[in-house]
């Protein structure tokens, strides 16, 4: 178990966002939350690294290594940061702050999390950026000179630069299309078996969720609803909500699916 | 060739060699001011009084016998000078303060902001009036009451700025991956603000230039005989018909500096407006 959900809330003013989730994930698992917007998934999310915004309250506990790092001091929290939990995000052209160069961003992190040597850091943004599959000359590019495919590739190599312990992907591939997705979730995948890193993976798109998950949550309302096993959820699923959202992702009809195989 | 040859390209270039001409002249003006002057700006010789131009005197003398183009010279120095520390003064109070509402948000926010409306509910002039008025006339206290009126713009503009920028991802990405908030607003914010804050800078300067020289004019500013122009102009008034030359300089160099500071502020502002760039 790398990550513990203890009964988490989070509520702006009297309204509650999400209502006493629990969840946990184990190492090197790829878990996904799905749920339609409004969920609160991403809310969740956010109350995991204490990013939600002045106006929200997060109760309940977040165990990692043993302590709740909801009462984290802010600067523990940093050292968390990048080393322990990172993210990536649905908006890859926001993710990146467009005057600096991607390799001023690696370079920026590694030295925050006290990589001192220039060499040493040179070498680390090559290896994140050949395992992400990009040419390394594309290090030296300014975010507005890369592709939405690229970005996505070069945000994940960012997010993996100091190996965290577990990557949330926030609709990470919602914004690509859908050659472009299935080829960032297989390199994720491919990294998190190289890397042994837990994928919290929150998605609307029950696509994704069927062929890469280990474990599913169901979120609607703030609430999970029902957890589970991917075999269990995809084949028994018990609530009504999840048989809505497993009909309502689009599949190819059996046959064409057959005639494309042979 | 018709008027039609001229293309905004060369248009845009001839208004950069304008500029680049213009700044240097009153460079060049300033930097003479600082190695030689021929006469002192307040030295009067009645005998000599409204002396048509000559060798000695190539802007002729005034209604004391001064050397106009010794005090106009100076008064490139003064008001210049005077708008540049009102400006930067402005400056200087106003990115902190708008950077403080944006980044702190809440009661903060909410106090700055409702202070910068008060200023903004009036009109410059009327505010810097009746300050002036009510501190009593005098170039410091003219100062004063500029930068308190001004200082509100650039707390606004840095204000809006930081908070369309704060909610984009590369700054949670910024946070998420350790770095402290001073680092986030020097490397990741910072950029961002001062391309905004130039811009409206060199487009104030001249309004600053102008609204110096009309409140000197009208006795609430420099007080002679300090050569600023707007007290200058104040100053010649009476002798308009038989003189008017004393009247003439002062105001076109006015004119002048104002100018170019809008000139600049508009190639500035082509320059750093991201809009276009997006444009095809």
């Amino acid at each position: 178990m790398i990550l513990s959900i203890n009964d988490l809330t989070v509520s702006h003013g009297e309204k509650t966002i999400v209502d006493r989730v629990s969840l946990t994930i184990d190492k090197g698992e790829w878990f996904a939350l799905v749920g339609q917007s409004g969920s609160g998934k991403t809310m969740l999310s956010q109350a995991i690294g204490q990013l939600l915004g002045p106006n929200l309250r997060a109760s309940g506990s977040v165990s990692y290594q043993g302590s709740n790092i909801l009462e984290h001091p802010k600067t523990e929290m940093n050292q968390l940061r990048g080393k322990a939990i990172s993210y990536i995000f649905q908006d890859y052209h926001g993710s990146f702050t467009p005057f600096l160069t991607i390799q001023q961003h690696m370079e920026e992190y590694l030295q925050t999390h006290g990589v001192k040597e220039k060499k040493k850091r040179k070498n680390m943004i090559k290896e994140a950026f050949e395992s992400v599959g990009l040419d390394v000359p594309l290090v030296k590019r300014y975010p507005f000179q890369l592709s939405g495919g690229q970005l996505q590739r070069a945000s994940i190599a960012l997010a993996l630069l100091l190996e965290p312990d577990i990557l949330i992907a926030d609709e990470a591939t919602t914004a690509l299309d859908s050659v472009s997705a299935h080829r960032i979730l297989s390199l994720l995948q491919e990294l998190q078996q190289k890397t042994g890193c837990a994928i919290l993976f929150i998605t609307h798109d029950w696509r994704h969720v069927a062929r890469y998950a280990d474990k599913i949550a169901v979120m609607k309302d703030g609430k999970i609803i029902e957890s589970g096993s991917k075999q269990k959820l995809i084949h028994q699923p018990e609530h009504a909500y999840t048989k809505q959202l497993i009909q309502a992702a689009p599949t190819l009809p059996m046959r064409i699916k057959e005639a494309s195989k042979s | 060739m018709s008027v039609m040859a001229f293309s905004p390209k060369k248009i845009k270039k001839a208004k950069l060699w304008l500029i680049s001409a213009l700044l240097l002249v009153v460079l060049a003006a300033v930097a003479y001011t600082f190695l030689y002057l021929k006469h002192a700006a307040t030295m009067t010789d009645v005998g000599n009084r409204l002396a048509s131009p000559s060798w000695e005197h190539p802007m002729g003398t005034d209604h004391l016998g001064r050397d106009v183009m010794t005090r106009l010279l100076l008064g490139f120095r003064l008001t210049v000078g005077y708008s540049m520390i009102a400006l930067l003064a402005a400056v200087i109070i106003g990115v902190p303060f708008g950077l403080l509402a944006g980044l702190r948000g809440g009661w903060v926010d909410r106090l700055f902001m409702r202070i910068a409306d008060g200023f903004l509910a009036f009109p410059d002039t009327v505010i810097a009036i009746v300050l002036s008025g009510l501190l009593g006339p005098g170039i410091g206290n003219l100062l004063f009451a500029i930068v308190l009126v001004k200082w509100v713009n650039y707390a606004r503009m840095v204000r809006s700025t930081v908070l369309t920028e704060v909610q984009k991802d590369y700054i949670t990405i910024a946070r998420i991956n350790g770095l402290s908030a001073f680092t986030i607003m020097r490397k990741h914010l910072m950029p961002h603000i001062i391309g905004n804050v130039l811009v409206l800078a060199s487009l104030d300067f001249g309004k600053i230039i102008l609204l110096i020289s009309s409140l000197s004019y009208i006795g609430l500013g420099a007080q002679p005989p300090t050569p600023e122009w707007g007290a200058m102009l104040n100053e010649s008034r009476p002798y308009f018909q038989a003189n008017p030359e004393m009247m003439i300089y002062p105001g076109l160099a006015i004119v002048v500096v104002v100018l170019v500071a809008n000139i600049l502020g508009d190639y500035l502002r082509d320059k750093f407006d991201v809009k276009k760039e997006v444009q095809p």
